[in-house]
């Protein structure tokens, strides 16, 4: 019988089990990795070093982990908390490239050949409606759950999806036709 | 979410977010982990230890420094050997079951 990641998270808090806690690493690898690609825009080296910077950082705080949320998402809130971080260090944090990220995503001046692809049209997205529609619409969070790993309102949570999701409409639409 | 275009929208979002193989990198984030401390049960079996030892240190000089050991030899001096072997078969047979035990325990516990 498969082990929960709850029984997991008792043996590295009860035995500091480091192999139980390569399981739980094992299991949410992907999702984390993929999360944090889509917030970096694909640049793969970056993404897999924050994620490992994430989990990490999840082991060293793993008592902090009160179980109200799931570990998943605990471990987004981290891999969100890492790559702000280090958005700050590189100057790319939201608000401050916010201009630029705007008009990367004005329809006139991308590339029309990017807009076959879905993954360019996400990455064009201004990072916090980004960040909203990846976890809800890709990573499968409820509102509830993205914005406690945003920590931001539930309001602003749906307003980020439905604004992301329109976007992305726009853009799929143009491509359709 | 009747629009073709929503529909077409969380399909392909799903889509996109495919299983990102392991390749090497749960063995590397391991190898970044800090080093492990004393876990609590590790601290638990170092007080078991201590008080097992600080047990015995006062059992043998409250005991007039271990004469009842003096006494259980001389006693056991006095059995016939028939009744020693069935002794020692005893506590074997025990000390086997004990760690057969233990042995399936940890196995059944153990991960995958």
């Amino acid at each position: 019988m498969e082990l929960t990641d709850a029984d997991l998270l008792a043996r590295v808090l009860v035995d500091g089990d480091q192999h139980a806690f390569g399981e739980l690493v094992r299991r949410h690898q992907s999702p984390v990795r993929g999360l944090l690609r889509q917030l970096v825009r694909a640049d793969v080296e970056l993404a897999d070093d924050l994620a490992q910077e994430t989990f990490i950082r999840a082991y060293k705080h793993i008592r902090s982990f009160r179980s109200e949320a799931k570990f998943s998402t605990w471990l987004y809130r981290i891999a969100y908390n890492v790559f702000r971080e280090n958005a700050r260090k590189r100057k790319e944090l939201v608000g401050i490239d916010e201009e630029q990220l705007q008009a990367e995503t004005d329809p006139h001046t991308t590339d029309p050949a990017l807009r076959h692809d879905l993954m360019n049209a996400l990455a064009n997205l201004p990072l916090h409606e980004r960040t909203a529609v990846t976890l809800c619409c890709q990573n499968g969070l409820s509102h509830d759950e993205a914005a406690h790993v945003l920590e931001i309102p539930l309001g602003t949570v749906k307003t980020n999806v439905l604004r992301g999701r329109e976007k992305l409409k726009k853009m799929l639409a143009a491509w359709a036709t | 979410m009747n629009d073709p275009l929503d529909n077409l929208l969380d399909t392909r979002l799903r889509e996109e977010m495919p299983y990102l193989d392991d390749a090497g990198f749960t063995a590397r984030v391991m190898k970044q982990l800090p080093r492990r401390r004393f876990s609590l049960s590790t601290q638990r079996n170092l007080v078991i230890f201590v008080a097992t030892i600080m047990s015995v240190v006062i059992a043998y000089f409250a005991s007039g420094e271990g004469m009842f050991v003096h006494d259980a030899f001389a006693r056991a001096a006095t059995l016939q050997p028939l009744q020693l072997l069935l002794i020692i078969c005893a506590c074997a047979t025990v000390m086997t079951i004990a760690g057969l035990w233990a042995a399936l325990t940890r196995a059944r516990d153990s991960i995958g």
